[in-house]
């Protein structure tokens, strides 16, 4: 049986002091949506979150992913890194709706995609991504109503996805050490395994 | 003649994913944005085989199944559901609506086509 690139909600529930609220940290490979006055908040280095929200019911959630490496074009519709990032934009996406976001509504913020990650066989991984989500909203019809994408500081994203505020805070002094790992060691995660999921025949 | 497929998404771009490779192996292809569409769409044409998402507005991937397959045409058109959804629970629902066979996305453009090959083949 193929293994199968799993996103997972994400499990790191807190209290943020700084904005007196109940909080949601993601790691790679990570998504949470939710109804609630939460906030979420993630790092990103290379990999990109997109924040999508139901501009009417509030009902809101954040992912953070980066593309394997499918070893081609991206906007090759069956090349692996595509299916992937297509796949991990549709868990965020059904998640809303199953919570009673309605597709109609939806509108997105996109960050990260910076240029931070050293040592990776792929040039400009971090606009790959970028390219990438922006790419998906368009054919969604998914509005971007914000996006602070590549250049070259890891950022702290902050969503409250109930009044629709997003602080992105740049990481200009950060060396990035725990970052650049974090998505390594995700990034390697992500080649390692096969990129289908599995398949039943009833009859 | 080249056989039918109707491949229903509320995704675009998993539509257009599945289109090409349909397509690309030879197939015609019939896209549907949700159910509704594809109950509409299914009752003008009768394909040779339908292969749905879940998660969809309007009309889910189970209601659709379970609606086709009161359609004298699609009682044993073969109908695949191509979802994230895993759980044994929704599996056995889909099995026991009439679901042929059952593709968790990601979607792998080669077995699918191997699955649709051995269903339709």
């Amino acid at each position: 049986m193929a293994m199968i690139i799993d996103e997972q909600v994400a499990t790191n529930l807190y209290f943020d002091k700084n904005f007196n609220s109940q909080a949601v940290k993601l790691l790679p490979g990570e998504y949470y949506v939710t109804d609630k006055d939460i906030l979420l908040v993630t790092v990103l280095g290379s990999c990109v979150a997109a924040c999508i929200r139901d501009c009417y019911s509030g009902i809101g959630g954040m992912n953070h992913f980066m593309l394997p490496d499918g070893g081609g074009d991206v906007s090759n519709p069956l090349n692996a890194s595509a299916r992937y990032g297509t796949y991990a934009m549709e868990i965020l996406i059904n998640q809303l709706l199953k919570l009673g976001a309605r597709r109609g509504n939806l509108e997105a913020k996109v960050f990260g995609g910076g240029n931070v990650l050293d040592g990776l066989t792929i040039a400009n991984i971090g606009q790959r991504n970028a390219d990438f989500v922006l790419k998906f909203l368009q054919t969604e019809k998914i509005r971007v109503v914000a996006q602070d994408l590549i250049d070259i500081f890891p950022r702290k994203v902050y969503f409250f996805p109930k009044n629709n505020k997003v602080l992105v805070k740049k990481l200009r002094n950060l060396h990035g050490t725990t970052i650049s790992q974090r998505e390594k060691d995700y990034r390697q995660r992500l080649d390692k395994v096969n990129s289908g999921g599995e398949v039943e025949l009833f009859s | 003649m080249a056989k039918t497929i109707l491949a229903v998404d509320d995704s675009a771009s998993i539509r257009q994913m599945v289109t090409f490779t349909l397509k690309g192996a030879g197939y015609e292809v019939i896209e549907a944005v949700d159910g509704q569409d594809a109950l509409d769409k299914a009752n003008i044409h009768k394909v040779n085989l339908v292969l749905t998402d879940i998660n969809m507005p309007r009309i889910d991937g189970l209601k659709l199944l379970e609606l086709l397959r009161k359609l004298t045409h699609y009682k044993t058109v073969p109908i695949l559901m191509l979802t994230t959804e895993s759980s044994d629970e929704i599996k056995a629902k889909g099995r026991a609506a009439g679901a042929t066979g059952w593709l968790v996305k990601p979607f792998d453009p080669k077995r699918l086509l191997e699955v649709i090959g051995k269903v339709i083949g």
